[in-house]
């Protein structure tokens, strides 16, 4: 009973997600996906017209984390949770000890991970291609907070729409289609509730400034790091009280 | 009522206007329960409610003495082969009884492992990958994850389905000595001989109501002392049917184009007297089939005969 103080993260749970999200053709997919801003890159660094800079902050901004990144944590994020409901096998993890919330906080870890292994190294790949080798390290360290940041908060988000909804990647998607990629970006005070616009405001911290939400880097953390709590909280109390698998 | 092992104390579950289970009580001790019905007769919700997969929407359920949503350790101390056949595919049945034994808080997983695979007789396929397991070998993963922890409660949702007739017999009695061993085990079904060779006791399920529950033995033959029709398929009819009725065999005769169909109070006497009496009036029987021997219809037996006692 004395116990149940900090929620943990259980290694088999995790591994077991982690290979379970590895396996499969989805993986090879997202993988080709992760790799279109390098590709973005390359051809700006043989067209040469924009400023380097300028150029990195944009790939950022538009392309790397409101839709390579969001697209990819939102799709594993999902599947961490979905696959095993669809098929039941989350009925064997439910039927243990394991607290829910441990559950729920191994998977999120398993399909952060797995995102970052994705988008990381493309990322670093599209800057140097795209810096052309004169960059410093803070032009690939706040982008990388902001995609580590943003893909957490969308995996947790999305675990916690796999637990309430039988169509989770659908649905998220089309959130960050239609919300994300459309409204947010005319209304502007609907970027309040846009995980991109968070982690655009870290992504672009270190590189140049345009077109930035009006966060600051450091109360975007904050707020990524609540979401991602309150996500990863209510997934877990879904599972309790909703019928498995 | 604290030292039985499964407490239903009025239970209902209902999914908006469809009733899955309806006013349900029981408590199960030590040794084999069938859980009969139809399909959509409210078994899996009933093991689902067991296993703490779904709450009821009124009544309590205790399993082992607690409220599993709220003592997740009693997990420990409970098997589950549920319904669905679902099983990761990526890894060795070794690895996934293993691997549920070690959550499950088994000091030992692999030996567990090793052992529970041994017990359902897939100890030689241990180390494959269950992607290529047909389905009575999925079957039996199921089975041996829920049993490699050593629990005292069983639940089993229609554990024989897929297996063939040798693999039935080796589950069947695999199940009995679990109950010899005084485990509180739970075994659904929906044919009933099956489930009579497994538990002395059954309770029986009809549209999510508990109609029927004792002794499988007196549940048997309650059902086959119902009257029950008959279609017979003769070259006179009408000649048959009257020394149906004066020797006293059936209860009535009606005749359906070609056939004829009787109602008999003991079937097993005119299945007896049946083709003496036939010679003996020179008919000729061509077929002879029940008509109401399907299992819909011993449960709407079983439902009509519940209500009539309830009034």
């Amino acid at each position: 009973m004395t116990t149940a103080a900090l929620p943990s993260l259980n290694l088999p749970v995790y591994r077991l997600t982690l290979r379970g999200l590895f396996s499969g053709r989805r993986i090879l997919a997202l993988a080709a996906l992760a790799l279109v801003p390098v590709i973005a890159a390359t051809a700006f660094a043989a067209g040469g017209e924009v400023e380097p800079d300028l150029f990195w902050a944009r790939l950022l901004q538009r392309l790397v984390i409101p839709t390579i990144t969001a697209f990819i944590a939102v799709v594993i994020g999902a599947s961490a949770v979905a696959d095993e409901r669809e098929d039941g096998t989350i009925l064997y993890l439910a039927s243990t000890p394991l607290s829910r919330l441990t559950i729920i906080l191994s998977k999120v870890a398993a399909a952060w991970t797995v995102t970052l292994a994705l988008v990381a190294p493309a990322l670093v790949l599209a800057g140097a291609i795209a810096l052309r080798g004169d960059a410093t390290a803070a032009q690939f360290a706040w982008p990388l907070a902001g995609v580590a940041l943003a893909g957490l908060c969308y995996c947790a988000a999305a675990a916690w729409l796999a637990m309430l909804l039988r169509r989770p990647v659908v649905i998220g998607v089309l959130y960050i289609l239609l919300w994300e990629g459309s409204i947010a970006t005319f209304a502007a005070s609907a970027d309040r509730f846009s995980v991109a616009a968070y982690g655009r405001a870290i992504a672009v911290e270190g590189v140049i400034d345009v077109n930035a939400p009006d966060t600051s880097a450091a109360a975007a953390i904050v707020v990524l790091l609540a979401v991602t709590a309150i996500a990863v909280w209510a997934a877990a109390r879904r599972m309790t009280r909703t019928e498995l698998p | 009522m604290n030292g039985e092992a499964l407490v239903f104390e009025k239970v209902s579950r209902w999914y908006g206007d469809t009733v899955a289970l309806a006013d349900v009580s029981f408590a199960l001790g030590p040794g084999v329960t069938g859980l009969l019905g139809h399909n959509g007769a409210g078994k899996s919700t009933a093991l689902k409610l067991c296993a703490g997969f779904t709450q009821p929407s009124t009544g309590t359920v205790r399993v082992l003495g607690a409220d599993l949503a709220r003592n997740l350790d009693t997990y420990r101390r409970i098997g589950i082969a549920h319904d669905r056949d679902a099983l990761w595919p990526f890894l060795t049945a070794r690895a996934m009884v293993a691997l549920c034994a070690r959550l499950r808080g088994v000091r030992d997983p692999d030996a567990a492992a090793a052992r529970a695979l041994d017990e359902v007789g897939l100890g030689d396929v241990a180390d494959r990958k269950l992607r290529g397991f047909s389905h009575g070998m999925r079957q039996r993963v199921k089975l041996a994850q829920a049993l490699a922890h050593d629990p005292e409660l069983l639940l089993l949702d229609e554990p024989l389905n897929g297996l063939d007739p040798a693999q039935r017999r080796h589950i069947v009695d695999l199940v009995v000595r679990l109950g010899e061993e005084g485990r509180t085990v739970v075994v659904s079904s929906h044919v009933l001989h099956e489930v009579e060779r497994m538990a002395p006791r059954v309770l029986v399920l009809v549209n999510g109501h508990l109609v029927a529950s004792g002794d499988t033995q007196a549940i048997r033959d309650l059902i086959a002392d119902r009257p029950r029709s008959i279609r017979l398929r003769t070259d006179d009819g009408r000649g048959l049917g009257r020394e149906l009725v004066g020797a006293g065999l059936v209860e009535s005769v009606r005749f359906e184009d070609d056939a004829m169909v009787v109602e008999a109070g003991d079937v097993e006497r005119l299945g007896r007297e049946l083709p003496r009496l036939a010679r003996d009036a020179g008919v000729r029987l061509r077929r002879v089939e029940p008509v109401d021997d399907d299992l819909e219809s011993v449960y709407a037996y079983l439902h009509e005969r519940a209500r009539g006692v309830g009034r």
